[in-house]
């Protein structure tokens, strides 16, 4: 039992922490999400730069070769910001979904260009807002005379205006699930901003989209693993940058409770504000250590499957509740769009949606703990 | 970051395999008791002589407090020793703080830290080797949570103390050997610097101890009537309890932390796959499935801070608030539990299984869930000593204790 961080992950958080400072500091950041400039694609090259995007690639393919840990160590202070930008989507999710099911030739070619952040390759999965199961995937992949037809609307596509290209879960003829990646600008796709309380989503659709089997990733029908084992491995660097938001919404708050003053003292000296203090700490580390000790699995080669859906639905409600928790503190001021909680609350509520909410999570844990006797 | 509790170092696991061979013969004769909880309700004579017997066993080998020093009657070993007898231990539902009741576990840390060289050599051993039964009395009639408000008197006479007042819901159904207090030594000091700290031996004329029924078990009332005390029996110096109060607290206050999981929800799992509903399994119905996802994650979130806390305290950086929130989330998670039993199973979350160890029995549980939210301070104190680590309203942070 170790629970510290190694003398290179903390050189790393140091590195990240000064990035996020220098490159977003909040003022500029609030500015991005009440403008609704969250792509912010230089910003994610410049971080991929510097080896973030597609840090647990093998250096074969153009990553770090990092650890689960270690790439996660940086995102927590990504989450701090929250700074938006593909890098999850792309340089965690996209990579690790190319790496899981593409074929030797495709990862030669699409994973070096992914971890210098050329291309930003963002999955497109769910056609129902509501659900991310295999059973909301209705986008078409039909086989005609002239090729592959990919036709559909992808809904909650995070990061797709950022997007160079798109790995699109489709349903083929045969009721089998296949991946396909669409270049952006190929003919027929299409993309809506999907405007809301959510950040750096849209709606993507491919309107009889012309595909060469050569983009198929992985076999027709294979689709739906390729993405579980995909997601089992990236979900956690999400909860990771997610943990460090918290952490940041935490810090601010208990310095606001000592410098804001009504009623002649600190708020922070009001037992029921402390309350509200105590909860929002253990939202945050209990997402911290679930989280941890899922990553810890995933370094040390163990099964993660539950654990992975476990720290998503942690991690995701924990974020949410601590910037309701963080609301009651703030009070008003809190709801202003150049606080950097408004920001967090966007981002929170964007990645409580995200792949799947809380319960739908619990429930794939609960399956893969206990499977269903029909199941 | 490393959380395995079992993969040891190469030179540890010859020491794992000795430990279990060890158990398994010594837990021989066992295999028939009802294990009961820490603070139990069971109060059976035939399991604590068991239990108590194999502290003696246990002490014996210095494995009680594998890692204090060989002098004071521990075994000298390391932090992946005590990983060993802990998780080995765990095995069989019983955890080595609690192998029998007495709060060695924390009142021998506190001797170790603010003990004198005699006393250290006097009262450690036979605490360390399980020997002694030791309660903790704290809480008196007027108020628990403010224990520096205590008005058990101890008034010097020469070489004794005279003690006199009432301590209330300690112990448990046996008696003690020693009682471990704080009294006021200094009617006229000033709050907090008019406190000292007391190591009593039972036995003493004057001592009269009652039994209280309560909600989880059966707690005491000890009276102290002119209680004549040597003065060597004073830990930490005179009119020092308030800071030998700050260990001890921090310790019983979840700074000492735990490795042992709560087995609650394997329980749980195998009560709904043999109830049919209907023909069905209860595992089977949705509903259920998701109440049990949200006891499993509370408690393995419960379960992680413990560890935490655990590991902070042995690498001696003792973590600022972890005690107090474990504390504080711990006793939440087991009321909602209580309740979520009872969504489950309906009234037999409320029927005794005396077959099973008490800390998986549901109906212990359920009574359990609000009659733990005093015990070691109320929820309030958890949060107040939360807010004053974090420095909430406060320009300035209080540190947690050291602790050993």
């Amino acid at each position: 039992m170790d629970l510290q961080l190694t003398e290179t992950q903390n050189m790393f958080k140091k590195v990240a922490s000064d990035f996020v400072r220098a490159e977003a500091p909040s003022h500029v950041l609030t500015q991005w999400f009440l403008k609704r400039e969250t792509s912010q694609i230089d910003l994610y090259r410049k971080a991929a730069g510097l080896g973030w995007s597609g840090m647990v690639i093998p250096e074969q393919y153009g990553g770090a070769a990092a650890s689960f840990t270690d790439c996660a160590v940086v995102f927590e202070e990504l989450g701090r910001g929250p700074l938006p930008g593909p890098f999850f989507s792309s340089g965690v999710l996209g990579a690790q979904l190319v790496l899981e099911g593409a074929a030797e030739e495709q990862k030669k070619s699409l994973l070096p260009a992914i971890c210098s952040g050329k291309s930003i390759v963002v999955a497109a999965i769910t056609d129902k807002g509501a659900h991310w199961g295999p059973e909301s995937v209705e986008t078409r992949l039909t086989r005609t005379s002239g090729g592959l037809v990919l036709d559909g609307a992808k809904r909650f596509v995070f990061d797709a205006e950022a997007a160079t290209h798109f790995i699109c879960a489709a349903r083929t003829e045969s009721g089998g699930i296949a991946l396909v990646l669409v270049d952006r600008g190929t003919p027929g796709v299409s993309i809506t901003p999907q405007v809301g309380y959510l950040a750096s989503v849209a709606e993507v659709h491919f309107d009889r989209v012309q595909v060469a089997g050569a983009n198929l990733l992985g076999e027709i029908g294979a689709g739906w693993r390729i993405l579980d084992a995909a997601l089992e491995k990236a979900m956690p660097i999400l909860c990771a940058y997610q943990v460090g938001a918290c952490q940041e919404i935490f810090d601010f708050t208990a310095e606001y409770t000592r410098t804001r003053v009504v009623f002649g003292q600190p708020i922070g000296r009001f037992q029921r504000v402390q309350d509200h203090c105590v909860d929002l700490s253990i939202h945050l580390d209990a997402a911290r250590y679930v989280t941890y000790e899922t990553l810890w699995r995933l370094d040390s080669g163990q099964p993660a499957a539950a654990s992975s859906h476990e720290a998503k639905a942690v991690a995701s409600e924990a974020y949410y509740q601590v910037c309701n928790f963080a609301h009651m503190v703030f009070a008003g001021p809190g709801t202003d769009y150049q606080h950097p909680l408004m920001a967090h609350s966007v981002m929170a509520h964007t990645l409580y949606q995200y792949l799947g909410t809380p319960l739908q999570h619990k429930r794939k844990m609960m399956d893969a703990l206990y499977p269903r006797a029909n199941a | 970051m490393d959380f395995s509790l079992q993969t040891d170092p190469p030179e540890i696991a010859p020491f794992r395999k000795e430990v279990r061979a060890w158990l398994q013969e010594n837990m021989r004769g066992s295999e028939h008791l009802r294990w009961s909880a820490s603070w139990s309700t069971r109060e059976n004579d035939e399991e604590y002589r068991f239990r108590r017997n194999l502290a003696g066993k246990l002490g014996k080998k210095g494995w009680l407090f594998p890692m204090f020093p060989v002098e004071y009657g521990g075994a000298g070993l390391t932090f992946d020793h005590q990983l060993v007898l802990e998780t080995e231990l765990d095995r069989y539902g019983i955890s080595l703080n609690h192998v029998f009741y007495t709060l060695a576990r924390i009142v021998a840390p506190v001797i170790l830290k603010w003990g004198s060289e005699e006393q250290k050599r006097e009262f450690l051993p036979p605490m360390v080797r399980g020997e002694v039964s030791v309660w903790q009395v704290l809480t008196e009639p007027q108020g628990g949570s403010d224990v520096a408000n205590c008005q058990t008197k101890a008034i010097r006479d020469g070489d004794h103390y005279m003690v006199t007042g009432q301590k209330v819901m300690v112990g448990h159904h046996l008696p003690p050997d020693f009682l471990w207090t704080l009294v006021c030594t200094n009617p006229s000091g000033s709050r907090h610097e008019n406190l000292g700290w007391l190591h009593i031996p039972a036995n003493l004329p004057g001592i009269t101890i009652q039994h209280m029924h309560l909600m989880m078990g059966i707690k005491n009332v000890v009276f102290f009537d002119g209680v004549r005390l040597p003065a060597k029996y004073l830990v930490g110096g005179e009119n020092n309890g308030w800071r030998v109060a700050h260990t001890h607290l921090e310790l019983e206050h979840g700074g000492e932390g735990r490795v042992g999981a709560d087995p609650l929800v394997e329980r749980v799992v195998e009560y709904c796959r043999e109830m049919k509903v209907d023909g069905k399994p209860l595992i089977e119905e949705t509903n259920v499935r998701d109440i049990i996802a949200d006891m499993m994650i509370e408690l393995h979130a419960v379960n992680l801070f413990a560890r935490r806390n655990f590991w902070h305290r042995f690498v001696r950086e003792p973590h600022p608030y972890g005690g107090a929130q474990f504390r504080y989330y711990q006793r939440m998670v087991r009321l909602r539990n209580g309740e979520r039993l009872q969504q489950i199973m309906g009234c037999d979350a409320l029927d005794p299984d005396h077959t099973v160890h008490e800390v998986v029995d549901f109906e212990y549980v359920v009574r359990s869930g609000p009659g733990q939210f005093h015990g070691g301070g109320t929820l309030d104190t958890d949060r107040l000593i939360f807010a004053r680590r974090v420095g909430l309203g406060r320009p300035t942070k209080e540190k947690a204790p050291e602790t050993i």
